[in-house]
């Protein structure tokens, strides 16, 4: 009780940084893991790989650049990045099944890296839902971005690292755009010491 | 082809360019560069096209002078982040046209700041020992008040006389005092940033501090 107690007293600001310390490791855990597959990727990959546009968190409307960014309300920008965090939960869990039978020599190391890589995701989604819950109702609307592509990352080998590595590529920009919209909102967070920015 | 003894130059459609790198030192304008290949021995004009994720039309860089010789600038408005381009460079003469390898950028993967500016050195004192009070601001361009872009700083220091820079990492703070002077002497200081994600900026320009000779010089002496 005294946890919750010490917990509900600190401040947004203070949360938020939390937060983005822990988008900016699952973000930067995300290339190591991409510069990982890279070390090892069949020529053939980077032609039949299909395009980013097919990723299944594109048909969410986010920002392009920094001014749609800036003009975004605090509200919107927390559920953008927690619709985005959401969409990753079962894809993620894919990953780290199928990691098993990947044919890659750094296999061990890319387990143990989507494990490390899952719980961040997953402890910076209860940070989200507490801090989302201060803000208010807009906060908390979450759009569903439903993951189609199954359990089954692929059955031969050159399928399976092409697949492995679309989806951590696409979760490398989600990534990077749940760290950007949480770091404006901690900046917005911070008035008051503005040295944080 | 040309041959080596005759007269004129034989001509022939351009070498192929090669797209070199793309850099954007902000997070909302990007710029690429490319080198020409041979020119077949006849005037060659170069022309970069992209065409953006999800869009099927084709432009034309927007800005072939910004930048300087050899390079395509993207401002504000023709910038997109989380979008990747397809560039390519195209070299054209009266025989003909050669088309680059085409590249995929977002700028999200290209960032390189530009480094710190306004870096000042002071002498200070705590109990009569010198330190070395360092501050600087974020390079001008960067918006880090909005929270857009965040730089962390690296600081480096180093006796005028001597090979060997000392490093030191300050994070997001814009002051670092560095207490490990060893001596007096003319130190020259650096400053260098990096994005949260992204490449670290060239070194700011140098900055020189006389720091006077005053420390006791004591010498332990060992009576055996």
């Amino acid at each position: 009780l005294y946890a919750v107690a010490a917990c509900s007293a600190v401040p947004i600001s203070d949360l938020l940084d939390r937060a983005s310390q822990r988008s900016d490791t699952l973000h930067s855990l995300s290339t190591m893991l991409t510069q990982d597959l890279d070390s090892h990727f069949p020529p053939i990959g980077r032609i039949i790989m299909p395009r980013p546009s097919m990723c299944h968190t594109s048909s969410l409307q986010t920002p392009n650049d920094k001014e749609q960014a800036l003009q975004v309300s605090e509200s919107d920008l927390m559920s953008l990045a927690r619709s985005l965090l959401q969409a990753w939960s079962d894809p993620l869990e894919v990953l780290s099944t199928s990691v098993k039978t990947l044919p890659h020599p750094a296999q061990n190391s890319i387990s143990n890296k989507l494990k490390e890589l899952q719980e961040h995701s997953k402890s910076l989604g209860d940070g989200l839902n507490i801090l989302s819950g201060k803000m208010g109702p807009a906060a908390q609307t979450i759009s569903s971005l439903p993951y189609s592509g199954g359990n089954d990352i692929g059955q031969d080998r050159i399928s399976k690292l092409t697949n492995f590595h679309f989806l951590l590529s696409c979760f490398r920009r989600d990534s990077h755009k749940i760290d950007s919209f949480l770091k404006v909102l901690r900046c917005r967070a911070a008035k008051l010491q503005p040295e944080m920015c | 082809v040309s041959m080596p003894h005759a007269k004129g130059t034989r001509h022939s459609p351009p070498g192929k360019p090669t797209l070199t790198r793309c850099r954007s030192p902000e997070k909302e304008t990007f710029t690429c560069w490319w080198e020409p290949g041979s020119d077949g021995g006849l005037p060659t004009t170069h022309a970069l096209y992209y065409r953006k994720e999800n869009s099927e039309t084709v432009y034309e860089c927007p800005d072939y002078r910004t930048a300087g010789e050899n390079s395509c600038f993207f401002n504000k408005n023709n910038t997109s982040i989380w979008v990747n381009y397809n560039i390519t460079v195209v070299a054209t003469n009266t025989l003909g046209s050669t088309f680059s390898d085409p590249m995929d950028i977002d700028v999200m993967y290209i960032v390189k700041p530009n480094p710190p500016e306004r870096l000042a050195v002071t002498v200070m004192e705590d109990k009569s020992w010198p330190f070395l009070r360092v501050s600087w601001e974020p390079p001008h361009k960067a918006d880090t008040r909005s929270g857009w872009i965040t730089l962390m700083y690296e600081i480096r220091v180093k006796l005028e006389q001597e090979n060997k820079w000392e490093m030191h990492l300050a994070g997001q703070q814009k002051m670092f005092n560095i207490f490990s002077l060893r001596s007096g002497g003319s130190y020259l200081v650096q400053v260098r940033c990096k994005p949260d994600h992204g490449f670290w900026s060239e070194w700011s320009s140098t900055s020189y501090i006389e720091v006077p000779d005053y420390f006791p010089r004591e010498k332990s002496v060992w009576i055996l």
